[in-house]
């Protein structure tokens, strides 16, 4: 028998209980089948786009010589900055003590392995001449930010990988006798996968003991890919990138958008998956705490961003700053300030906003706002460079984004989705085993045999 | 109907407009000419100098690529530019007026011509006059000829002028002359501006330490300061008057900015071991994975074996 004997019969009925409500959700359904299909059409038709960019070269896009780096960086900063949420939620909170991001963090783990893995994608697209990559390993230079952003987003992705797979490995043992009519080739990946887990009590000692390390080893690791990702600005003596705190801004950021993210994403999984009992409004107000929270910090660094500059006025800064403020980004600016960040907090104080649909609505300005600010981070400052831009075309100067680029970065956001998508739709979401656990003594759970 | 008026005053006034523009040179520089012949050495020279003087706004002769500036600069490989005489050319490039700068202190006046001489290379229609004598109202009908060496026992450099004409060699005497040392980005006026002496002579200070060449070499350019007396003297010489200079490569020592073989130590130290450091764990880690799975499959084997066991006691 490779079920889980359990001393009591209540324990054994609540596991059943769990197993049988995440599990549910664990099949191709009709639904699952249509939309994977329109995410692959979709893709599809982007990844056209970028054959033409392939075929003709960078040129199809809004990027010159000025303003070399555009929407797809934009992009990238904000995937990078999204991904982040994995190591908030599980190791932050987790290892504070937070039991109620238990059901949470499956997520949260997804979510980061989904925009993580995607980002170094973006990068590429972002190359005129993507065939030489290797180059960067083989002619990379170490003192480069670019270097050192390529190793810890993949370093990241490794460690959320194994973040979401070591806890999952006890779920796959649970689940693999309970897969009744679904395809044999899950079912043996299931069996392969758990690896042999027997739910004895030394595999779960060694389990706890890695997962440990691995929560405190993310933690740097998370902290580095963005500080990293904000040094590609903030070593350059560019305006508008010229900051030194840039890293604590970038990070503080990216909890803004993650914590979004997740909260859309439990809300999807809730309503669609019928996960009402284990993300429950509690969950929501939570999280909704969290946001305020991670929304603050980062107000607080926008302050410091814009107000110091803006007191000393300094010649480039003024320019800068009055493009931003009045100028051609001031539409732009002040919403993504106000819509995507004030407004928000303001509402999440109220309770009765800090409800699913309310919440789902409120995180979905801000998600959006989050792109939209670091375009507004990454482009602006490049029409102003320090020596004036002279002997050009205007179309050299303002920059557009184009149609394809755009096809191109959608690309990208629709391959996070189907990553969640299949990462969700495979594997369980909601943690069996410490859902069951979480109202039973561990040594029950575990100590039998 | 109402548009007629206005726009028949701009046709009429426009060209009066351009005349107002029109940049006049004085009638006497107008025909001054370079007292050396065009070459290709000269033209060649004059191509570098373009482009790192003028080619900003000018942009490439024959392209047309000139920036937007008003008044134009204009493309020097047109008639707007090419119908001005040498001497016109030479007078707006060393006066400038508005957006073009003057290049009076940052050419000297042979690299002037230089300049003009590449200029000239897009005119298949040109053909050079080169000035025999200098004309000048203190000396009539005399060339005025310079020399110059450098003197290490005081560390000077004097510039010694004299007025040949067929019949005599006379010092001239009185005259201002101003030195220049040439750097990367234009002249350096060296001591003050000096008067030559009953001899003809005038004597500048080297400031100690002026970096010259890998031999010490420094470019000098000497000129006398009134034209009008004197007419547009000047002369350009190499003399070993400087510091030795061996440039050292921006590459030769580590560097931030280095290849990676030269980078700084901390930076190489720091990446190795972080990246040692954490994928150390992340192996550790995997390793778990394996331990996981030896467990398992021990118990499994237990597990078997005492089913077989016990099929085997049952009929017993
Ligand atoms: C900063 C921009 C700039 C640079 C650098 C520059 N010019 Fe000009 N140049 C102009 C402008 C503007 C005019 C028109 C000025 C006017 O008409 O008042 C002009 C006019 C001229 C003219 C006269 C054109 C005419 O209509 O007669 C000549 C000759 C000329 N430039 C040569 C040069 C040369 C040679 C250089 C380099 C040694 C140079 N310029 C560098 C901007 C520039």
């Amino acid at each position: 028998m490779n079920e889980i004997s359990f001393s009591s019969q209540k324990e054994q009925g609540k596991l059943d209980s769990v197993a049988s409500d995440v599990l549910r959700n664990v099949r191709l359904s009709k639904g699952f089948i249509i939309w994977i299909g329109f995410l692959f059409l979709a893709l599809a038709a982007c990844l056209f786009a970028y054959i033409i960019q392939l075929k003709e070269g960078l040129g199809v896009t809004g990027l010159r010589d000025y303003t070399s780096w555009g929407m797809y960086i934009a992009n990238f900063v904000f995937f990078v900055a999204t991904s982040l949420v994995g190591m908030l939620i599980s190791s932050v909170l987790g290892l504070i003590g937070y039991n109620w991001v238990k059901p949470i963090s499956r997520i949260a783990e997804i979510i980061a392995i989904a925009f993580a893995a995607v980002a170094g994608l973006v990068i590429i697209s972002d190359m005129g001449r993507p065939d030489r990559f290797p180059y960067l390993f083989m002619f990379g230079r170490i003192q480069s930010p670019i270097l050192w952003d390529v190793t810890v987003v993949t370093t990241y992705l490794v460690l959320s990988l194994l973040l979401w797979f070591f806890p999952l490995i006890p779920d796959l043992a649970i689940s693999k006798n309970r897969l009744h009519g679904r395809p044999p080739l899950l079912v043996k990946a299931y069996e392969i996968l758990s690896l042999r887990w027997e739910h004895h009590e030394s595999q779960y000692r060694i389990l706890k003991q890695a997962l440990r390390i691995l929560l405190i080893l993310i933690i740097p690791t998370a902290f580095a890919i963005h500080t990293v990702t904000s040094w590609l600005f903030a070593v350059t003596p560019r305006t508008g990138w010229d900051s030194t705190i840039f890293g604590p801004y970038f990070l503080s950021g990216a909890f803004v958008s993650g914590t979004a993210a997740v909260i859309i994403a439990m809300y999807f999984f809730r309503v669609n998956y019928k996960l009402e009992k284990y993300l429950t409004p509690f969950h929501f107000e939570r999280m909704g705490r969290v946001l305020i929270l991670v929304s603050i910090v980062y107000i607080y660094f926008n302050l410091n961003e814009f107000l110091v500059p803006g007191y000393k006025l300094k010649t480039g800064d003024a320019i800068h700053l009055r493009e931003l403020f009045t100028g051609h980004y001031a539409m732009l600016f002040w919403s993504v300030q106000l819509v995507g960040l004030v407004i928000p907090v303001i509402l999440l104080l109220i309770k009765q906003m800090r409800r699913p649909v309310p919440m789902m609505i409120i995180s979905a300005f801000v998600l959006a706002a989050s792109w939209l600010k670091r375009y507004i981070i990454v482009v602006p400052g490049q029409g102003h460079p320090n020596l004036p831009i002279q002997n050009v075309p205007v179309e050299w100067v303002l920059y557009k984004p184009t149609l394809i680029e755009t096809a191109v970065t959608m690309a990208s956001i629709l391959l996070v989705l189907i990553i969640i998508t299949i990462l969700s739709k495979l594997f369980p979401v909601i943690p069996i085993w410490e859902m069951a656990e979480d109202e039973h003594d561990k040594e029950k759970l575990s100590g039998n045999e | 109907m109402k548009y007629l008026i206005p726009i028949a005053l701009l046709i009429v006034l426009a060209p009066g407009f351009a005349w107002g523009q029109d940049w006049v040179v004085p009638e006497e520089r107008k025909g001054r000419l370079s007292t050396f012949p065009f070459t290709d050495e000269t033209r060649q020279s004059g191509e570098k100098l373009y482009v790192t003087n003028c080619i900003s706004c000018h942009g490439t002769p024959g392209k047309g690529n000139y920036i937007s500036l008003v008044p134009s600069p204009g493309d020097p490989a047109t008639e707007k530019i090419q119908k001005n005489s040498d001497g016109e050319i030479f007078h707006k490039v060393s006066t400038g007026r508005g957006q073009m700068p003057s290049f009076r202190n940052i050419l000297s006046g042979d690299e002037i011509w230089h300049v003009v001489s590449y200029i000239r290379s897009f005119n298949k229609n040109y053909i050079q006059k080169v000035m025999q004598v200098i004309t000048s109202s203190a000396y009539p009908g005399a060339v005025i000829r310079m020399t110059m060496g450098y003197n290490e026992a005081d560390s000077t450099v004097f510039v010694s002028a004299s007025a040949v004409d067929e019949k005599k060699t006379v010092a001239v005497t009185g005259a201002g002359v101003r030195l220049f040392a040439r750097r990367y980005f234009g002249m350096m006026a060296i001591d003050e501006e000096k008067t030559t002496d009953e001899s003809g002579k005038a004597a500048f200070r080297i400031p100690a330490g002026l970096p010259g060449d890998r031999e010490g070499n420094v470019h000098f350019s000497a000129k006398f300061t009134d034209e009008d007396q004197f007419g547009i003297v000047s002369m350009d010489t190499i003399l070993l008057a400087g510091d030795r200079t061996i440039p050292v490569s921006l590459l030769a020592e580590r560097a931030m900015w280095n290849n990676v073989r030269k980078a700084p130590v901390w930076v190489l130290l720091t990446y190795t071991i972080g990246v040692i450091a954490v994928w150390g764990f992340i192996f550790l880690i995997m390793m778990k994975l394996r331990d996981i799975y030896i467990i398992g499959s021990i118990i499994q084997g237990k597990k078997s074996a005492e089913a077989i066991t016990e099929t085997e006691n049952q009929p017993t």
